[in-house]
């Protein structure tokens, strides 16, 4: 009841709309689909699941006065992931013809059973419902694909021009990329689900040299990326900000470094976002959890499940966290994920304690009996065509405080303190607990008050720690959405974009060092 | 000889030459990719994904005066070439001059580089699968659990544009990497191996050496310091491989690198590191071969980058040569560090103390300025005592400049290529030898595992 109440109050996590746009995706693509799915059938798969996908790049970029980047690109196929026994197998090709399809889901079947022959497990997929005919698009008024290069080039070359009219601003650089990823999924239980995904990410840098070329820095990660379309872009008035920004670059030039020690730490969401993408998102995926990540992206604190679900106190007990593939601009919120599972929202962390993790169908029954859930969480993803699909991180959000504090009444409470904005460097260890953060800009609060600007600052601790340490949050207010096109998990790495909502934060006796 | 996996080359040139023929732009340039990936991923001991795709893509840049787009598409067959061409021509005459264009390159000449093992081109599921079996069964055994992934590309990549030039490189690469761990979940350990040739990929010691580090590491308390450091080669190549994007020149001309030479210019010339330290790219390094031309067709020969520990020179584009005036130079494809002649176990018995490290995690830029980098240790790091590992300690942050690093040197082993991808796929072949350095900075414990 909290959780739904609070959230509603901020405005976030509303149902989707409906869709506004149609899918392109044609019965022919259908057929073929389904002619796929009945080939890794006919050879033996127990189940079998397959995405026809197209997947539009477009990036524009701009350098000082010239445009330096004028990029499209367009990437289309078909692949079959087959069970058989309790071993996958995965195929993709690009030849969109019936044989070459059928012979591509043969390959999946014939790969899942060396895999099983070789290596034989058990696999259970959870239960889901059958959608024969679903849509959804991401909600949008502007199709970004629809708004002319010319535009976007002015747009760009308009934030240079006003971030370079600075003194000491040397450089400026700026970018739109644009998503659009048009997905057909089939199951061999009979589901059809059409999707259309936008997504968009603007970016500008921004870099001061000093006037005896001694040194430089650089102002970036101004804005987020969003699962949205070009009004987003229209609606960050960049043009207007950029010499905003461009005079933070060029104060940190004359900005006195940190003294390393003890800092309260006011974080604004443009810099928290990511550290909840690191130190919450990750330990709460599943596989992660059970070392299916083990050579690579690493395993989690957050573990065994049966000693840490509904066990963990990970913070204070105003602290909620949910998972959400349904937030509004959220880069990871869809329809249906990848195994033709409904978008939802759950509860991750409950008043300061752990109580789920992220799943897809095969890992929903493995927590189960601690849980009480059956069903996925829907979080299965393929960054295209040819990428076998896996669990993702949704988005993952820290609800805003019921009372409604504002930036100055955090601030108001900190007496010696560091505001930090925007996200810098970040590391974390393969456990998910040593965690050190920077940001693009950091202010001295001295007294309640925004003091003088400060450089070379990074925020470091272990997880548990730092977000018992979490001391007091803003409201629905000061609640601001950050995003990353760039998660990267999995062998062969995939990529996936994911948005983390979260109110402005202050932390009590933070470690900080000096990074210079 | 087996058929090379991608299109065949005559498909590729036909391709090529039929989107220059459809091409109405002042200039064209197409870039095509064809190939084939494989992978066999396991965890848990059980073979958690497998699978493999050819693609074959095509990027198209056209240019009219100084004003170009390019565009890239996967959809081959001739109405579709012929829309992706027109509409790259549609984008580039929308697209604002860019006053850094450089015209299109002529015929090229390029030394010939032998990349293309059959031995990886063919390797099929099954022999994957193997490769696993041995792993999962040599975890079983000492009651651990095994994690590896096997990545296998090959294919060929092309180079054309409207002036008359053509290039073609085939290319295989094979990296497959283990990590085991204990039932209980306190003890990691790791191997892994890249290379060209699938033959020179070690699956039995692979699994061998995980399983034994993995039983040598149970850690112990340690205190952050600076301490001399012994880091295997993968440690190395990992630090190495974000080395490579400091040799720039225009970063440096501009005044926004290390290279950087207060009050204007670069530091070309000068001695900066040990001056055991040689750095290099070769196209033609045996079993780290890479394409000897870039995506613009810009011939790639051997490159020394440090040389004694003097600043040989820095990378620069073809606008920004034109700017000064000087040799175009490809930035660094393949990175080498020469090596020296001392053992791991000589290092080892000449550090009082010290720490011996695997390798690393999340290593991610602090401060370009002095090339600084944090990052984590990871499965399997020691402490080294009068001459001996004398146990296994906590895993720790660093944070390090690694000019400094490369100023600390104390000893060096043999060159060897190493998987120095924090991913483990297949990629830029780096080959370094295993260092001993004075001062490596351990801020921090890490408590993972």
């Amino acid at each position: 009841m909290r959780l739904s109440t609070v959230a509603a109050a901020a405005g976030i996590l509303l149902p989707s709309p409906m869709p506004v746009a149609a899918q392109s995706m044609t019965s022919t693509e259908q057929e073929l689909l389904l002619h796929a799915i009945d080939a890794a059938r006919s050879a033996g798969a127990d189940y079998a699941d397959g995405r026809i996908i197209r997947t539009q790049f477009e990036a524009i970029g701009a350098r000082e006065e010239m445009i330096t980047q004028v990029q499209s690109s367009d990437a289309y196929g078909i692949n079959v992931r087959a069970l058989v026994g309790g071993s996958w197998g995965f195929s993709a090709t690009q030849t969109m013809t019936r044989d070459a399809v059928a012979d591509m889901a043969r390959e999946a079947v014939m790969i899942a059973n060396a895999n099983n022959e070789v290596a034989p497990s058990e696999t259970i997929l959870a239960p889901v419902d059958v959608f024969p005919d679903a849509d959804w698009v991401t909600p949008h008024s502007v199709d970004p694909f629809d708004i002319s290069l010319e535009d976007k080039a002015a747009l760009l070359l308009r934030i240079n021009e006003e971030a370079l009219r600075v003194n000491n601003i040397r450089f400026s650089s700026s970018s739109i990329l644009s998503v659009k990823e048009e997905r057909l999924l089939a199951t061999s239980e009979g589901s059809m689900v059409r999707q259309t995904l936008f997504r968009i990410n603007p970016s500008i840098n921004i870099t001061a040299i000093s006037p005896d070329g001694s040194d430089f820095q650089t102002r970036g990660a101004v804005v987020e990326p969003a699962g949205r379309g070009y009004e987003y872009v229209m609606g960050l008035e960049l043009a207007s900000r950029a010499e905003g920004w461009a005079e933070e670059a060029a104060m940190k030039l004359e900005a006195p470094p940190v003294d390393p020690g003890k800092w309260d730490l006011v974080l604004h969401p443009s810099n928290l976002w990511l550290t909840i993408h690191e130190a919450i998102g990750h330990p709460t995926e599943l596989d992660r959890a059970l070392g299916f990540e083990a050579n690579y992206a690493g395993t989690s604190f957050i573990y065994p499940p049966e000693d840490v679900i509904g066990k963990l106190q990970l913070g204070p007990e105003f602290m909620q966290f949910v998972g959400n593939r349904t937030e509004f601009g959220g880069c990871a919120t869809t329809g249906w994920d990848d195994e033709g599972v409904p978008a939802e929202t759950w509860p991750i962390i409950e008043d300061g304690i752990f109580v789920d993790y992220q799943t897809t169908r095969e890992q929903a029954a493995w927590i189960s009996q601690y849980t009480g859930i059956t069903r996925s969480h829907g979080c299965s993803y393929g960054q295209n065509w040819e990428t076998m699909p896996f669990q993702r991180m949704p988005n993952v959000s820290m609800l805003p405080g019921e009372e409604d504090l504002s930036e100055d009444d955090i601030i108001g409470n900190t007496d010696r303190g560091i505001l930090v904005e925007g996200r810098g460097s970040y590391s974390i260890d393969q456990q998910r607990y040593n965690i050190q953060f920077g940001g693009q800009v950091f202010w001295e609060i001295r007294n309640g008050r925004k003091f003088q600007m400060l450089r070379d600052v990074a925020y470091v601790g272990r997880t548990p720690e730092f977000w018992n340490a979490l001391d007091s949050i803003g409201g629905a207010s000061t609640y601001y959405l950050g995003a990353s096109f760039g998660d990267a998990k999995g062998q062969p790495i995939q990529v996936n974009a994911v948005s983390h909502g979260c109110p402005i934060s202050l932390f009590r006796d933070i470690d900080i060092i000096n990074t210079a | 000889m087996a058929e090379q996996k991608g299109l065949p080359s005559d498909d590729l040139k036909s391709i090529s030459d039929r989107i220059i023929q459809l091409s109405q732009a002042d200039h064209c340039r197409v870039n095509i990719d064809s190939g084939w990936r494989g992978y066999t991923r396991v965890a848990t001991n059980r073979i958690t994904s497998a699978g493999g795709a050819d693609s074959t893509n095509v990027n198209i840049t056209s240019v009219f005066g100084k004003r170009v787009a390019s565009i890239n598409t996967n959809s081959l067959d001739s109405s579709e070439l012929e829309a992706a061409v027109r509409q790259s021509e549609i984008m580039a005459r929308l697209a604002p001059e860019s006053p850094e264009y450089v015209p299109e390159l002529g015929v090229q000449s390029y030394q010939p580089v032998q990349a293309y093992y059959d031995s990886t081109g063919e390797l099929d599921p099954l022999t994957r699968a193997e490769a696993a079996a041995i792993a999962i069964q040599q975890a079983q055994a000492s009651d651990q659990i095994a994690a590896s992934y096997m990545d296998v590309q090959a294919g060929t990549s092309t180079v054309a544009t409207s002036n008359g030039l053509y290039g073609s490189h085939s290319n295989t690469g094979v990296a497959y990497t283990l990590t085991s761990r204990t039932v209980d979940g306190l003890q990691s350990g790791w191997a892994g191996d890249e290379a060209n040739d699938w033959n020179n990929i070690e699956s039995q010691r692979i699994a061998n050496d995980a399983v034994r580090k993995c039983a040598s590491w149970r850690k112990t308390r340690l205190d952050p310091g600076k301490y001399t450091a012994i880091l295997e080669p993968t440690a190395v190549g990992m630090l190495m491989l974000r080395m490579r994007n400091a040799f720039n020149q225009r970063t440096a001309d501009e005044g926004r690198s290390y290279f950087s030479k207060p009050g204007g210019g670069n530091r070309i010339g000068e001695q900066l590191f040990d001056d055991r330290v040689n750095i290099y790219s070769d196209p033609t390094y045996a079993d780290a071969e890479v394409s000897p031309f870039t995506s613009e067709g810009q011939a790639r020969g051997r490159q020394s980058w440090i040389n004694s520990g003097r600043v040989e020179d820095l990378a620069r584009s073809r606008f920004w040569a034109d700017q000064l005036d000087q040799q175009v130079l490809p930035g660094p494809s393949n990175l080498i560090m020469a090596g020296g002649d001392n053992s791991l176990e000589e290092m080892i018995a000449s550090t009082e103390r010290g720490v011996l490290l695997t390798r690393f995690w999340y290593i991610r830029g602090l401060n370009p300025r002095i090339i600084s980098y944090t990052g984590l240790t990871r499965d399997g790091t020691f402490l080294i005592e009068d001459g001996k590992v004398s146990r296994p300690v906590t895993n720790f942050r660093f944070n390090q400049s690694l000019v400094e690093m490369l100023q600390n040197v104390e000893m060096m082993g043999p060159a060897v290529r190493v998987a120095a991808s924090e991913n483990s796929s297949v990629s830029t072949p780096i080959v370094v030898p295993a260092l001993k350095v004075r001062d490596f900075n351990l801020s921090s414990v890490s408590d993972a595992i």
